[in-house]
């Protein structure tokens, strides 16, 4: 076992772990500094992957950016474990029937699937540089990449016109 | 092409209206000589004239049938703007922006007709979303539309992660986000793509509205404002199943027979439930939510059938029942109590609204002489012609009669019954049009024969 896979596991464990945690967790505030330890995990196979610039991105924009917002308004609408809305019990026990159907089925579907033994590169894979991942959006991926500044100017329209008084 | 830059640009031209003047006439002028121009961009588009030369790297494909189905939903839009922006200034005072978010929204409807990637789908599925979201939640102050608006951005955000989980699972499996790449050499499923391929069509299913996955839409459509729940009902829902088979077509054609019992099972869930819930609702506008539902489920039939007539089918459809529904609720729009008993008495009153209001319930309804009754007939015969899902023609018919129960109450309530309805005064041009567009529902349904010998000449050129 080489470093690579040590560092593979333990990722893994901490991503599972903690995201398990962001949905137990009582306390909402708790529910995101879980989900950031997450997102840190992430960004880690990320870079295992050799894809350091979504790594980092991925650092920034969620852990950074989105995560602040989210604690903002959570500590702004002063939630906390009291006044979380009680559930009823049978619609808790039906939500973990169903959910735990679905994990069964796509778990026993893709247990065989077609991917199963072939491995993802581990540090010889160069796609994730920023100069081979720029190169692509700016060529292959130029379309798409245009198009979805019509969604973002959308979506800033819309906040616009939603937030205006 | 053509269609995908210019109403992008004609978006942010509309942001610039909003800046540069107040005068709302202004506004829905620039709006409506705006979607003109679209418009005939577009048939020029089909005509051969290119405006921009693009190369999209396998992005996207122009086919006929998507520029055809862009040129309905452009003239069903054009027509809406003539008919109803004017009620658009009383939901608020965005008025240019809300013009601009539709025409984002028929950017969006540009993509989802031509895509050939998935990549290219789930932008424009998402353009076409998010600005949805936003005229669901523009009646700021009434409390049901912000809950509609909140309700449907959860659920619609909710079911773009299935959709993305759903490509991924593609990505996986064929290492690639081109159709074509993935329809070849698809013969059998494979876990990952059958999974693959499920995910898509539980999100796909979502976004028309299809029982079981149906339950935002009586919400979303009542509480939005009503002139922008005509937009939703009609144009929007009707791209949402252009590119629901465009997907199932291009990436899953080949195996076709193993989904198709699936689709099936939806299709009848959809007409059935859809038909049954409208009967009991007491508001027009409730009741006309749940009609799109289970016109929802007609539309369905070229996604089983799964054959040329079924596509052409699907065009004639998409022609009717927008044409029909937006004339729907441009009438509802000029009522004050949505309610059935609001209908009351109103052919007396107002013998040009309860006339053609009846037309287009009638072809709703789908009776002879309307269009409706060809769409229907088209559907139908696709699924026949198919031959594997008779029992599905069976439900079908069954729901269809179903239908004519709700429908013909609100003719009822205008002819038959007795009342003081309140409408808001109706001005001689928006008559005329009401007038034009139920010339148009008769002519489509005496002579369907035209529109579908036009279909056959672009079909096969």
């Amino acid at each position: 076992m080489d470093i690579s896979q040590v560092l593979f596991y333990a990722l893994s464990a901490m991503a599972l772990g903690s995201a398990i945690m962001v949905v137990i967790s009582r306390n909402p505030v708790h529910s995101v500094l879980w989900l950031i330890i997450t997102f840190f995990a992430i960004s880690g196979h990320y870079i295992l992957m050799n894809a350091q610039f979504l790594g980092i991105v991925n650092l920034i924009v969620y852990a950074g950016a989105i995560m602040v917002l989210f604690l903002f308004v959570i500590m702004l609408m002063n939630l906390n474990a009291e006044t979380e809305p009680q559930k009823n019990k049978w619609l808790k026990l039906a939500g973990v029937v169903a959910g735990g159907c679905l994990l069964l089925v796509l778990v026993a579907a893709l247990k065989q699937a077609e991917v199963k033994g072939k491995v993802a590169m581990l540090e010889t894979g160069d796609i994730g540089l920023i100069r081979n991942l720029g190169k692509a959006l700016f060529t292959d991926f130029v379309v798409p990449f245009e198009i979805s500044s019509i969604l973002f100017l959308s979506a800033m329209v819309g906040a616009v016109v939603i937030g205006k008084k | 092409m053509n269609a995908i830059v210019i109403s992008a640009v004609l978006g942010v031209v509309m942001m610039f209206c909003g800046v540069f003047t107040n005068s709302k006439p202004a506004v829905r002028f620039v709006a409506i000589i705006g979607l003109l121009g679209l418009l005939i961009a577009n048939v020029l588009d089909m005509g051969g004239y290119h405006f921009f030369n693009v190369n999209v790297n396998g992005m996207l494909a122009f086919d006929i049938f998507g520029l055809l189905f862009n040129t309905i939903a452009f003239a069903a839009t054009w027509i809406y703007f003539l008919l109803s922006g004017r009620d658009m200034e009383r939901v608020g005072v965005n008025l240019a922006e809300y013009f601009a978010l539709i025409f984002f929204v028929l950017c969006g409807i540009a993509i989802v007709s031509a895509f050939n990637s998935l990549l290219m789908l789930f932008l424009g599925i998402e353009i076409i979303s998010i600005p949805l979201y936003i005229l669901t939640g523009s009646d700021k102050r009434n409390l049901k539309s912000n809950e509609a608006a909140l309700k449907y951005f959860l659920m619609g955000a909710f079911s773009t992660g299935i959709m993305l989980m759903g490509i991924t699972l593609l990505y996986g499996a064929k290492g690639s986000f081109n159709m074509e790449v993935i329809r070849s050499g698809t013969t059998t499923l494979t876990p990952m793509l059958a999974a693959g391929l499920l995910l898509l069509l539980f999100a796909m299913s979502f976004k028309v509205s299809a029982v079981p996955f149906h339950f935002w839409t009586p919400d979303a459509y009542d509480g939005a404002p009503t002139v922008f729940t005509s937009f939703m009902a009609t144009i929007v829902k009707v791209a949402g199943f252009i590119a629901f088979i465009r997907l199932f077509e291009g990436c899953f054609g080949e195996v076709h027979k193993q989904w198709q019992l699936l689709a099936a099972i939806i299709t009848a869930a959809t007409l059935f439930i859809g038909n049954i819930t409208a009967v009991f609702q007491q508001s027009v506008k409730r009741m006309l939510s749940y009609s799109s539902i289970a016109q929802a489920g007609f539309m369905l039939f070229a996604l089983v059938a799964m054959n040329e007539t079924a596509k052409e089918g699907l065009i004639f459809y998409a022609a009717a029942y927008s044409l029909a529904t937006i004339g729907i609720f441009a009438v509802l729009l000029k009522m004050k109590d949505y309610t059935f008993e609001g209908f009351n008495g109103l052919a007396k009153r107002q013998p040009v609204l309860a006339a053609t209001n009846t037309i287009f319930l009638l072809s709703l309804a789908g009776i002879p002489a309307t269009a409706g009754f060809w769409a229907k007939f088209y559907m139908l015969s696709a699924a026949i012609n198919n031959g594997n899902v008779m029992w599905l023609v069976i439900v079908g018919v069954l729901c269809a009669a179903v239908s004519v129960y709700y429908y013909f109450r609100v003719i009822q309530a205008m002819y038959f019954k007795d009342g003081e309805p309140q409408e808001i005064e109706t001005s001689r041009g928006f008559k005329g049009l009401l007038i034009v567009i139920a010339a148009v529902v008769v002519l489509l349904g005496i002579f369907p024969h035209w529109l579908i010998n036009q279909l056959y000449s672009f079909f096969y050129l």
